[in-house]
């Protein structure tokens, strides 16, 4: 795509007119200020974004967020709101990882004080959360547990003695997506996601400990109990192998299925059915049940990171739940436009007055936001969710030093543990854009205000 | 032939065959390579059967059927042998190792981008195929 194709509508927002491409059926817009946009149209993102603008009952816009960048089918970052009688699903437009998102917990020490505690802690929350990568977790459930799973989400993950009631009440849906389908999800998902609850896996997932560096907006932040030099943790994962498996055969089924419903779509992986056909509604409710493993995934790895601030902290180690939200899902919801079917891959629900959850890269930051009126008026009550790459990891791999990485890290003042230097290097702060850049974007379009900014002191990945 | 080619957030690999059944069998060997696993000493034999519209599909369910049972058993297969190789069927069984662990994730094959190109005229030498898949990672 040539930046010329784009119109400029502010200075954080261009549009894709419909009549760039004979088959796009709305626009598409991309908010990101020209810096940026220079940058987003080096790789295929508005193509994808292009792509999504032809699905089939699509409304208002194909949307981008800054953090937008090349995926399959939909661009990561990529929001769409679809009718529900004319419209589809598209697996595709959630992603692999269904429900990966973002949960924030907030302990009772400060940066300062916990200092000498960090790389013992470091240590403790990596052996109690495992990757699973390849060989699983700690827990085993039989099919029966599996399925109330779910079916229940973070609140059987609960009812099980992983967390309290009250944290229900701070989990977007409080953890459990209702329509959820035990018997929609394969026996292949089934098998994948046995044994991988309670584990974080690789790629960018991870679990940080981070300080509050800046508070932009007090009455916000202690609206969420955040204040300067506060410790907090972060939480970065999905649904596992069991996700996977979910998006795989529903892709599979729709992309023999479509003819029946004369879709014809420019990329496979943008396969979809209609929304209430048989395949659309057992996609819907496989996912919605996928969706609730990563609750409850969430959860166990919640009690966990519990279980050694405890053992480190005893009477003073209680962690305190912040908010938990999804940045890969479809859910059926009310808009401006009525009643439809958002489907975020790699965008965070942003309803007004809910906070925003803004993963960074490892050796930069990460933001708590509060979703705005402007996101519920422009992006489908959404937001971006995280830096976005620029870097492959194959370029990673080939200019980043693991060692230096690590003396990087360890001068700023970061502990890391990691599963594989691979894995370290391929998330190096340099292979992600500039976050402020990205979330000072969402800010000033009125989509999500700056509540804190959170700066690592401690990184356990898979 | 196993490439791998830039993609921003992912993997993106060539794969390149004298013969359908070599592209099939190098596809499946760059899939499990990018696991990294730590092989075991034992092997393994695991029967697939997968069924598809055309061969392009065919490939890309034939790979995620293969990662599904290296995900579930924890084994990876460098070798298959096709019963079956049509343009929309394939019957194989996979040859490999059981894994103690895998070093990387792959959570998927996508179809994008994918298509199975012909194959160069006789005149340009031996007949090569070809395809470029992209994997979430």
């Amino acid at each position: 795509m040539q930046k010329s194709a784009l119109h400029k509508i502010h200075d954080w927002l261009w549009e894709i007119p419909k009549s760039t491409r004979s088959d796009m059926r709305v626009p598409a817009r991309v908010y990101a200020t020209e810096e940026m946009l220079d940058a987003i149209v080096r790789d295929r993102s508005l193509d994808q974004l292009v792509n999504v603008a032809t699905l089939p009952g699509i409304r208002g816009w194909a949307v981008a967020m800054p953090d937008v960048h090349e995926g399959y089918g939909f661009p990561i970052g990529g929001i769409a709101a679809v009718d529900l009688d004319e419209g589809v699903i598209s697996p595709g437009g959630i992603g692999y990882d269904i429900n990966c998102g973002v949960r924030l917990l907030r302990s009772h020490q400060t940066a300062s004080a916990m200092a000498p505690s960090l790389p013992t802690l470091v240590h403790s929350v990596a052996r109690e959360i495992p990757s699973g990568v390849g060989r699983g977790g700690p827990l085993r459930l039989n099919k029966h547990d599996l399925d109330l799973v779910l079916g229940g989400g973070a609140a059987r993950a609960v009812e099980s003695g992983y967390g309290e009631e009250g944290d229900l009440e701070r989990i977007e849906s409080r953890g459990t997506l209702e329509g959820a389908d035990p018997a929609a999800v394969s026996d292949h998902a089934h098998d994948r996601g046995s044994d991988q609850l309670g584990t974080i896996g690789s790629g960018n997932h991870f679990v940080e400990i981070d300080r509050v560096a800046m508070v932009f907006d007090t009455v916000a932040a202690q609206q969420l109990g955040l204040e300067q030099e506060r410790v907090v943790i972060l939480i970065h994962t999905g649904s596992r192998g069991l996700g996977h498996q979910v998006a795989t055969d529903f892709l599979k089924r729709m992309v023999g299925s479509m003819h029946r419903y004369g879709i014809t779509i420019p990329d496979r992986e943008l396969a979809c059915a209609p929304f209430r056909s048989p395949e659309g509604q057992q996609y819907f409710h496989a996912m919605a049940a996928a969706a609730n493993f990563a609750f409850a995934n969430r959860q166990v790895i919640t009690a966990g990171i519990r279980r050694a601030w405890k053992h480190e902290f005893g009477a003073d180690g209680d962690l305190e739940m912040v908010y938990d939200v999804a940045h890969n899902v479809a859910k059926v919801e009310r808009h401006e436009i009525g009643e439809v079917l958002v489907h975020r891959k790699g965008a965070t629900r942003a309803f007004l007055g809910q906070p925003v959850l803004i993963p960074g890269s490892m050796g930069t930051a990460s933001y708590v936001l509060m979703g705005q009126s402007g996101a519920m008026e422009q992006s489908f009550g959404s937001s971006c969710h995280g830096a976005g790459r620029v870097m492959s990891r194959t370029r990673a791999r080939h200019e980043i030093d693991a060692t230096e990485l690590r003396a990087r890290l360890k001068n700023g003042g970061i502990v890391v543990e990691a599963g594989s230097a691979k894995g370290l290097v391929e998330e190096a702060p340099e292979a992600y854009k500039d976050i402020d850049a990205v979330v000072d974007i969402v800010d000033r379009a009125g989509i999500a205000k700056k509540v804190a900014r959170l700066v690592p002191i401690g990184v356990i990945k898979g | 032939m196993i490439e791998v080619v830039e993609h921003t957030a992912d993997i993106r690999l060539r794969i390149s065959g004298a013969s359908i059944e070599e592209l099939f069998r190098d596809a499946l060997r760059g899939t499990m390579q990018l696991l990294r696993p730590d092989l075991d000493e034992r092997s393994v034999q695991r029967e697939i059967a997968v069924e598809a519209a055309d061969r392009t599909t065919l490939l890309i369910d034939f790979l995620n059927e293969a990662l599904s049972h290296a995900h579930v058993h924890r084994e990876a297969y460098d070798d298959a042998v096709f019963t079956t190789l049509t343009e929309t069927r394939v019957v194989a069984q996979l040859h490999g190792r059981e894994a103690r662990a895998f070093g990387d994730d792959v959570k998927a094959v996508t179809y994008h981008e994918a298509e199975i190109r012909q194959p160069r005229p006789a005149e340009a030498g031996p007949h090569i195929w070809s395809v470029t898949i992209v994997y979430d990672i």
